[in-house]
């Protein structure tokens, strides 16, 4: 079954096409990576996966709901990293969890769990302005599986992860369905079997086993 | 999915942040009693004219600390990117809305709690219940606004300039009933009761129309 169907997605900031005509089809299991270089429209493209952004045009499916008509019913199932993490500063990594664990209506319990699968237990106590940027990144991603998502966007989440970014998120996105945005295309064979290339907006179509040609 | 627990989580993290930064009311605390100052020396104040002028600097002082309060809730939010991650939540947009609006008006109500003794102080005016009601129905429908245009505004680079241009002709109301309440429960004449019960019309129908906006607002 397919978790997620994009079909002529576009979207245009101004007079600018950012994304133009994206087509997408990622059964229920199914990891992608999407490639590009920087401006190519990886974010516009997983924001609107994320239902973060409305498209300009084109049509979005998620679990067989239509993304933007039942958006607010599928956040439960979407956990998204964008490309900044998006923390408050002056509340600890245990409160900033706590604090999504409210609005994501899950019981406070979670917290531990996700803290330990990012490994912040130690310095759950601190507060997110005083991590490291690999220390944020890490919270920014406890706090996307807060809620079990079905399905992940991640968005350059291994910026700045450090030696072993590949192994957690090869935990995290087993038996889940993933989108993940990379400049590493190592990281991107290794985790995802398939690759969606993007160049100026339009996508330059999916492989299975990726070489890159320049 | 409980809205009043959502506010609840929103407000509390919002006051829990300021509390420990200390951003905001360190500062409003300071520029009101500033403006105080400023108005008492500024006019030639006695004890025949004071309830006339005392109030009209009352608002003053409070419509611009009003803007920077408000002006900073979703600001900082958009700063550091985090809006976006509570709107990735099921959480309902308006249940975020009104969570931030209330953590706003209790930080504008502190600054309040400094402004008032210190209007009585300087001024030589009663610091009475009826003035202390009057500026706090006032917060309200203030704060209901204030959030809304500092919502729509958070994403404009000219978000400083643009929300006194949007938020101060809306505020007028106020500042007219909120005036004429003043100074009525400062011994002028005017009927006081008047003044208050305009005031609450006021705030129930812009909490009304701001929860219905608040939704377009924020649910991009």
């Amino acid at each position: 079954m397919s978790m997620l169907v994009a079909d002529g997605l576009t979207h245009r900031f101004g007079s600018e096409r950012a994304l133009d005509n994206v087509d997408l089809v990622l059964d229920t299991g199914e990891h992608m990576a999407v490639l590009g270089d920087n401006g190519a429209g990886k974010t516009t493209l997983l924001r609107i996966l994320a239902t973060a952004l409305r498209p300009t045009s084109g049509r979005l499916t998620i679990a067989g709901l239509d993304a933007f008509g039942e958006r607010r019913r599928l956040r439960h199932y979407l956990g998204y990293v964008a490309h900044a993490p998006g923390l408050y500063p002056a509340l600890s990594a245990r409160e900033n969890l706590e604090f999504f664990c409210d609005l994501q209506d899950v019981d406070r319990s979670r917290v531990d769990e996700a803290l330990a699968t990012v490994g912040l237990t130690s310095v759950s106590h601190r507060r997110a302005g005083e991590l490291s940027r690999g220390m944020q990144q890490r919270l920014a991603i406890g706090r996307a599986i807060l809620h079990d998502p079905r399905l992940l966007i991640l968005d350059e989440p291994d910026a700045s992860l450090g030696a072993d970014a590949a192994d957690l998120l090869a935990g995290l996105m087993h038996d889940r369905t993933a989108v993940l945005a990379t400049h590493d295309h190592a990281l991107a064979n290794r985790l995802c079997p398939r690759t969606l290339v993007l160049r100026h907006g339009r996508s330059l179509g999916t492989a299975t086993h990726l070489r890159v040609v320049r | 999915m409980n809205p009043f627990r959502v506010a609840l989580a929103v407000a509390r993290k919002d006051l829990r942040s300021e509390w420990r930064t200390r951003e905001v009311v360190p500062a409003l605390a300071q520029f009101i009693i500033l403006a105080l100052l400023i108005g008492n020396f500024g006019f030639q104040v006695d004890s025949r004219n004071a309830a006339s002028i005392a109030p009209g600097i009352l608002w003053l002082a409070l419509v611009f600390a009003g803007l920077v309060a408000f002006g900073r809730t979703f600001a900082a939010e958009r700063e550091q990117a985090s809006l976006e991650a509570m709107l990735m939540t099921p959480a309902s947009p308006v249940a975020i809305f009104a969570g931030k609006a209330v953590a706003a008006s209790l930080l504008l109500i502190a600054c309040e709690a400094v402004m008032l003794p210190a209007l009585s102080l300087f001024f030589g005016t009663p610091f009475s219940a009826d003035v202390v009601a009057a500026v706090l129905i006032a917060t309200v429908g203030m704060a209901a606004l204030g959030c809304l245009f500092a919502a729509m505004v958070a994403r404009v680079r000219a978000r400083e300039l643009l929300l006194p241009l949007l938020t101060l002709p809306l505020w007028i109301p106020f500042i007219i009933a909120g005036g004429q309440a003043v100074q009525s429960a400062m011994g002028l004449p005017g009927s006081y009761s008047e003044a208050i019960s305009l005031l609450i019309d006021f705030d129930i129908l812009f909490l009304v129309l701001t929860s219905l906006a608040a939704r377009f607002v924020l649910d991009e």
